[in-house]
């Protein structure tokens, strides 16, 4: 039975005044956020005339997507799209995998050299990974991997952070569950494709997001391994489309649409996965705040 | 014990990919990485063993003091702007009652972190050219276009500016989940005696984050020198001695030019100042007491 209580609070809120200040506030935070996407998104659907021209557009002057056939047919984006979208695809898969095995050993009780093999995969956390870009280059040299997908894939493919992630999801798997399927006979092997991996789905998810934003993303070992323009990954062909030295001549001179049209192409996946992952990420975001 | 070991045989065959990986693409080039920079730079046959003179020639680079001062400057200028900003803005987005509006902001202010540093260097690049939408802008006060990217005086204020666009958001959420966590009783209690919701909000929400902002703040500092996407992106001839980072000034040497002893002692140089200043940090913001 539910007891009303007799006098109940006020509202606990700031008082009007501060009220109003703080939704003003937070309405230029908003719009600071906001304006430089739409920005992008306006100019990506603009002609190639109406981008160069000078002003505040926050709207396409005509409605066109010349701009996203140029940049898929002209400047041949396609290929580093799906170049991406393969290394992304498969680092993730085999990462995911590779990862949750590890975990599933790190859980077991008991286990001799459990210690040893845990600080092993903490201390690969504490290495800032892109200082050994140098080494990283000689060492895919050495194994001739340099220009390949493999290397491609394999360079940064495990972090430690998603191992000790998932290791924290099986943990609240309860221990009972694995003992009975023991009981029944079950191998190692099936109490963790059986039990262990369907039941930590959402954190498995989570841990695949934050991955995939990370392998999505990566420019520097990309740019330092990658001389043949057909293994060139999206943030590769987007740095050299970008960048500016000021130099630039009329004859190859890629209009902004273009441009925009590029960034708003490598950003859909992004969002979309973003999305899907959202009802999963409740629980899992905070953890993003570890990662070192 | 050996007996246990026979028994989990199946459990270290699944360790061993792992095991494997992080030898080869960790540990191998951290160790290779300290030889190279005590070797001489041979583009054909086995080099020599050279001591520390990589180290000498560095340590009389003026180009790599600059970078480690840039790196400094941006990289504290950047956590100095964004953390005090994210706190606020957290404070702030939790006063809004309507949820469709706060998830809105909140969604909006996220997307940034979620973007590669092409992405958003792109994006800048365009809105602070000549006939971008900062000049459009301006020039509404009949000022004169700007080509804000060349101009050498605000670059490394650009690059901090840039940077906290792009991580104000993910700042705000990780301080929004602690203010969530807070007990609301706590709140009601303070209420009830009479406290204000501003003074709640300094004197029970602010002291609240304390933990959460130690994490963002060794955050921060351990990926200090480390800044190398944002300027390999949104660097040019014209600002380059300005924002030429530590990690861009290995990369130029070690992969353009192929003084790969130089690069290597830089590296090192990095990774023991790191090293040093996260350890620093840590001792200073009493990261290790239990609260």
């Amino acid at each position: 039975m539910m007891i009303k209580r007799p006098n109940r609070l006020p509202k606990n809120s700031l008082s009007p005044a501060l009220l109003i200040i703080n939704c003003v506030l937070l309405f230029i935070v908003f719009v600071i956020m906001f304006v430089p996407m739409l920005y992008v998104l306006a100019l990506s659907f603009s002609t190639n005339l109406g981008s160069m021209s000078s002003g505040i557009r926050l709207w396409p002057d005509k409605f066109t997507v010349i701009g996203y056939i140029e940049v898929w047919n002209r400047v041949q984006l396609w290929r580093p799209f799906f170049n991406s979208v393969f290394v992304t695809t498969v680092g993730i898969l085999i990462e995911i995998f590779l990862s949750a095995m590890s975990a599933y050993v790190l859980i077991q009780k008991e286990l001799p050299f459990k210690k040893m093999m845990t600080s092993i995969i903490l201390i690969t956390m504490m290495i800032p990974g892109n200082l050994t870009l140098i080494s990283t280059y000689y060492l895919n040299k050495q194994i001739g991997l340099l220009n390949t997908y493999t290397g491609l894939i394999l360079n940064g493919l495990i972090s430690g952070f998603s191992i000790l992630v998932i290791r924290g999801y099986f943990l609240s798997v309860p221990d009972s569950l694995a003992e009975s399927a023991r009981i029944d006979s079950a191998g190692e092997v099936t109490v963790f494709m059986r039990i262990y991996l369907p039941l930590s789905i959402p954190g498995i998810v989570t841990v695949a997001f934050l991955e995939f934003v990370d392998k999505w993303n990566s420019l520097m070992i990309p740019v330092s391994i990658t001389t043949d323009q057909n293994k060139f990954t999206l943030p590769v062909i987007l740095r050299s489309l970008v960048f500016n030295d000021s130099g630039e001549s009329g004859m190859n001179y890629i209009t902004p649409n273009v441009i925009m049209a590029a960034i708003v192409i490598s950003v859909v996946p992004l969002i979309a996965f973003y999305v899907f992952s959202q009802r999963f990420l409740k629980t899992g975001m905070n953890l993003g705040a570890v990662k070192g | 014990m050996w007996k246990q070991v026979r028994k989990y045989r199946a459990i270290y065959f699944m360790m061993i990919p792992v095991l494997l990986y992080f030898i080869v693409f960790s540990y191998y080039p951290l160790g290779l990485g300290v030889v190279q920079s005590l070797q001489t730079d041979v583009l054909i046959g086995t080099p020599e063993f050279a001591g520390v003179r990589n180290y000498v020639a560095l340590f009389g680079d003026p180009q790599f003091w600059e970078a480690f001062g840039n790196s400094l400057i941006m990289g504290i200028g950047t956590q100095a702007l964004v953390i005090p900003l994210a706190l606020l803005f957290a404070l702030g987005l939790n006063e809004i009652s309507n949820r469709f509006i706060k998830s809105a902001i909140q969604t909006t202010s996220y997307l940034p972190n979620l973007f590669s540093w092409t992405v958003v260097g792109g994006m800048w690049i365009t809105i602070l050219s000549t006939n971008g939408l900062v000049n459009g802008f301006t020039s509404i006060f009949g000022a004169n276009s700007v080509q804000f990217m060349a101009e050498r005086n605000l670059a490394q204020f650009i690059m901090i500016l840039t940077a906290s666009w792009k991580a104000l958001g993910y700042y705000a959420l990780l301080f929004l989940a602690a203010i969530i966590s807070i007990d609301t009783s706590v709140f009601e209690a303070a209420q009830i005696d009479g406290a204000s919701r501003l003074r709640q909000l300094f004197s029970i929400s602010v002291p609240a984050l304390y933990p959460t902002l130690k994490i963002v703040v060794l955050l921060g500092v351990m990926g200090l020198l480390r800044n190398f996407d944002q300027v390999f992106v949104m660097e040019n001839s014209m600002i380059l001695d300005k924002v030429n980072t530590l990690l861009l000034y290995i990369y130029t040497n070690g992969i353009t030019h192929f003084r790969v002893g130089l690069a290597t002692a830089a590296a090192t140089i990095v990774l023991i100042a790191t090293l040093l200043i996260t350890f620093v940090v840590r001792k200073l913001i009493r990261y290790d007491e239990s609260y």
